[in-house]
């Protein structure tokens, strides 16, 4: 779909679904609606709905940052403990490496 | 004028046929090695043996001479990760902790090359075996066996490499045209010049041997039960087997399959226990056949059996007519004594024989006393070990089986020596001691004196065995003056002596009579099992004592290693087979249509006519009751808790590596040629109408895409 052909209104409703789907857990929509959106909130010409859309793509945006900085955190965590948790970790896990603590 | 023409396109045709073979570039760069490999075994609390990484481990060739050849490869090698090729001579413990101690990073792979000719001794067993699992008061084991004193321990030539953890595979190359393979390419590639080895093309090994499980047993089992376990993949296996037993007379007291009716036993049966190992273990998979360390016990208990069968009148006769003796040979005690446990185990919880056996169990209560039968290295050397310096049934046994085997009639020439206290050998009565230290068993065990127990090397040449294939019958008993043509120093004549002692003890026991006749176990039996145990499984033996329509065994000796659930399971076959067959009594009114159901069993029999048995041997299961108990305490060592990894592949193939140099070259050459690549598209894409400025008519028929 292109965006650009859209009328105004019907941008502003498309990125707030995608800003409310996000909070279901699902950082990605968030990320998506940021690069999606990026260029309709911060580049275009004014237009009345887009104070709208810049609000929703900043909040999009830090949603997908405090995502990152959580996973990339519980990741360093997790890997670098595996071994030293035992059964914990591995009843955390689905897939255990082979040949390895 | 055309033929000219076309010659050429024949003679290129013909030139590629000749030139170009049709050969898979794998198999033009890499050639296969056979080879037995080691593998990770784990138990409670560690990991054991070795395993390769994920995607093989790959090492230079290095053949190692003496040790100094080894202190060029740890010094600063020139081209690491290095193979050393190891003669077992020098595959000892120190120079294997060293190689263990450089790391992978400098050893990748070992491999054991066949060059036995100065090879003193090999073994890579505990200097005390199964430590930590026999009795000892207070978890002490420094009584049964004391490492720190050679001459107190059961392996004195024990390295206890079995039980360390490699982070390097180590294969096991036995074919002497391999070995030649190998050392070809070392000379002409790798041996031409050692300093300037990181400059050339090297010959190398990959070695794949990589194993799933890590850690200890806990670890690995809890993994392959757990429920997440989405890919459904294995980590290990306990090492898992079966038992085999089987009694001298057949058991009247049988029992209604009533699963909600409590067990009991018979109080008025009696059960004297004649034991030994059916396991052996190596190094290596597929390799070793124990001759020394276990098969000269499970001969001995065979032609026991044999010539009970043929001595003893029928069980109405005897003094006390609910006496038996029930013959086990247990597997997995090289493990822990695995195969014994379990024993113990489901004799304390009245569930031997099982239900299913459909005859009364038999509890504690029910034995008379267990004669363990250890290893028979030195039988010049054999001692009765007892716990208890006082038990009478011991000082009996003694006196008894010094009578036959000094007496003159017989001229054995043997002296039984005797052993009181805790420094007992590492056999199946040590589980039964360590339930109970007043328990009645005693074992007969030689004092050790081989060097390479539990090892690849056990093998016909350690026992001195030379098969006579006499083709004489087996099935009788002979005169004592009859030696058929055997050597009086033959394993087969050693053999007979020492089982016609036995057997004429327990025949005093049972009928309470001395034994006078001149009738002993005939030395051919015994040379027809060694046949069958230590060359070929298709042996005169196996043939007599399976069913005439069954296949024959294959050409090889059975293998003695426990292995896990599914595993060949062979030996315990083939000794069910063989003591059903010797211990059973023909039932020659019985016809063959009706000789299906079991106890009855129709053999083919010496003279392969024919014939119909009643036999008395059953299996009962080698697991050990850690995988039973839930939430079992993996830690505490009460029970064995060894489990076997699992692994994809054992394989092996040289190759030539290329050197760093050469790898770094083509590396960057691709790089470079990517890059190019990129820039050419974008100078092309960028100046496409300088390129093509004349388009072609067909082309310009499009029209050109719009701008909406």
């Amino acid at each position: 779909m292109d965006i650009s052909k859209a009328p105004n209104p019907r941008k502003l409703q498309l990125c707030r679904t995608y800003l409310m789907t996000g909070f279901a857990f699902l950082p990605f929509v968030w990320a998506i609606n940021v690069c999606w959106f990026f260029d309709e909130a911060f580049r275009k010409p004014p237009y009345p709905e887009q104070s709208q859309i810049k609000r929703y793509v900043i909040y999009s945006a830090i949603g997908t940052l405090l995502w990152l900085i959580a996973l990339t955190t519980w990741i360093i965590i997790f890997q670098t403990n595996r071994a030293d948790w035992g059964a914990t970790a591995d009843y955390m896990s689905f897939i255990i490496p082979l040949g390895s603590p | 004028m055309a033929n000219l023409k076309t010659t050429p396109l024949w003679l290129l045709l013909l030139l590629q046929v000749i030139i170009v073979r049709g050969e898979r570039t794998r198999d033009t760069m890499y050639q296969p090695i056979l080879g037995a490999s080691c593998f990770r075994r784990l138990n409670g609390t560690h990991q054991t043996g070795c395993s390769s990484t994920h995607s093989g481990s790959v090492g230079v060739l290095h053949l190692i001479n003496y040790d100094a050849d080894l202190d060029f490869l740890l010094g600063n090698p020139p081209s690491p990760p290095y193979a050393p090729m190891i003669p077992p001579h020098l595959f000892t413990r120190s120079n294997l902790l060293r190689l263990k101690e450089a790391g992978p990073k400098i050893i990748s792979a070992v491999l054991l090359i066949n060059k036995s000719e100065k090879m003193q001794q090999f073994s890579h067993e505990l200097s005390c075996p199964n430590k930590y699992s026999g009795i000892g008061r207070g978890g002490n084991s420094s009584e049964t066996c004391d490492e720190s004193n050679t001459a107190l321990t059961w392996n004195p030539w024990g390295t206890g490499l079995l039980h360390e953890d490699f982070p390097f595979p180590i294969y096991y190359i036995a074919d002497f045209d391999e070995i030649l393979k190998l050392e070809n390419c070392f000379t002409k590639f790798n041996s031409v010049n050692f300093d300037s080895q990181a400059l050339r093309s090297l010959c190398a090994v990959e070695v794949k041997a990589f194993m799933s499980a890590a850690v200890n047993s806990e670890v690995c089992m809890r993994r392959t039960n757990f429920i997440n376990n989405l890919g459904g993949s294995k980590y290990c296996d306990p090492l898992e087997g079966r038992n085999v037993y089987a009694t001298l007379y057949p058991r009247n007291s049988s029992e209604f399959i009533d699963e909600t009716k409590l067990r009991k036993s018979n109080p008025a049966e009696k059960f004297i226990i004649i034991s030994c190992r059916l396991d052996t273990t190596s190094m290596f998979d597929g390799v070793g056949v124990g001759a020394m360390d276990s098969l000269t016990g499970l001969a001995t208990l065979t032609i026991v059996a044999h010539m009970l069968r043929q001595l003893l009148p029928d069980q109405n006769t005897l003094p006390d007519p609910h006496r038996n003796v029930l013959f086990v040979a247990f597997n997995g005690e090289s493990y822990d004594f695995i195969g014994s446990q379990r024993f113990v185990y489901d004799m304390e919880n009245l569930n031997f024989p099982r239900r299913s056996a459909q005859s009364t169990p038999i509890s504690f209560e029910n034995i008379e006393f267990m004669l363990d039968i250890g290893t028979l290295d030195d039988i010049r050397n054999i001692r009765l070990h007892t716990l208890h310096k006082s038990s009478t049934v011991a000082q009996k046994l003694l006196q008894q089986l010094n009578r036959y085997a000094k007496s003159s009639l017989y001229d054995f020439q043997l002296n039984i020596g005797s052993n009181a206290g805790y420094n007992m050998p590492p056999t199946s009565a040590q589980s039964f001691l360590r339930r109970d230290d007043n328990f009645p068993a005693f074992i007969l065990n030689a004092l050790p004196s081989n060097k390479y127990y539990h090892s690849i090397y056990d093998d016909r040449d350690n026992v001195g065995f030379m098969y006579a294939n006499t083709s004489q019958d087996y099935t009788a008993l002979t005169d004592v003056s009859d030696f058929k043509n055997f050597n009086a120093n033959s394993l087969q004549m050693k053999i007979r002596n020492v089982s016609s002692i036995v057997a004429m003890v327990l025949y005093e026991t049972l009928t309470g009579r001395q034994y006078e006749y001149k009738d002993v176990a005939n030395p051919v039996l015994s040379d027809e099992f060694f046949y069958c145990f230590l060359q070929s499984s298709d042996c005169p033996l196996f043939k007599a004592s399976s069913n005439p329509d069954s296949p024959p065994g294959l050409p090889l000796p059975p293998m003695r290693y426990i292995s896990v659930l599914g595993g060949s399971q062979e030996s315990s076959g083939w000794t069910y087979r063989m003591l059903g067959y010797l211990l059973s009594q023909p039932q020659p009114q019985v016809l063959k249509e009706n000789c299906t159901q079991l106890p009855l069993f129709y053999y083919s029999g010496f003279n392969g006519t024919g014939e119909c048995r009643l036999t008395t041997q059953n299996y009962t299961h080698a697991l050990s009751p850690a995988f039973l108990i839930n939430n079992y305490n993996w830690s505490s060592g009460q029970y064995s808790t060894w489990t076997e990894s699992t692994w994809s592949q054992f394989s092996a193939r040289i190759f030539l590596r290329p050197s760093k140099m050469h790898e770094i070259t083509i590396l960057s050459i691709g790089i470079v040629v990517f890059i190019i690549s990129f820039c050419l598209i974008y100078i092309i894409s960028s100046r496409w109408e300088v390129l093509f400025d004349d388009v072609p008519a067909s082309n310009a028929a499009f029209p050109p895409p719009t701008n909406c």
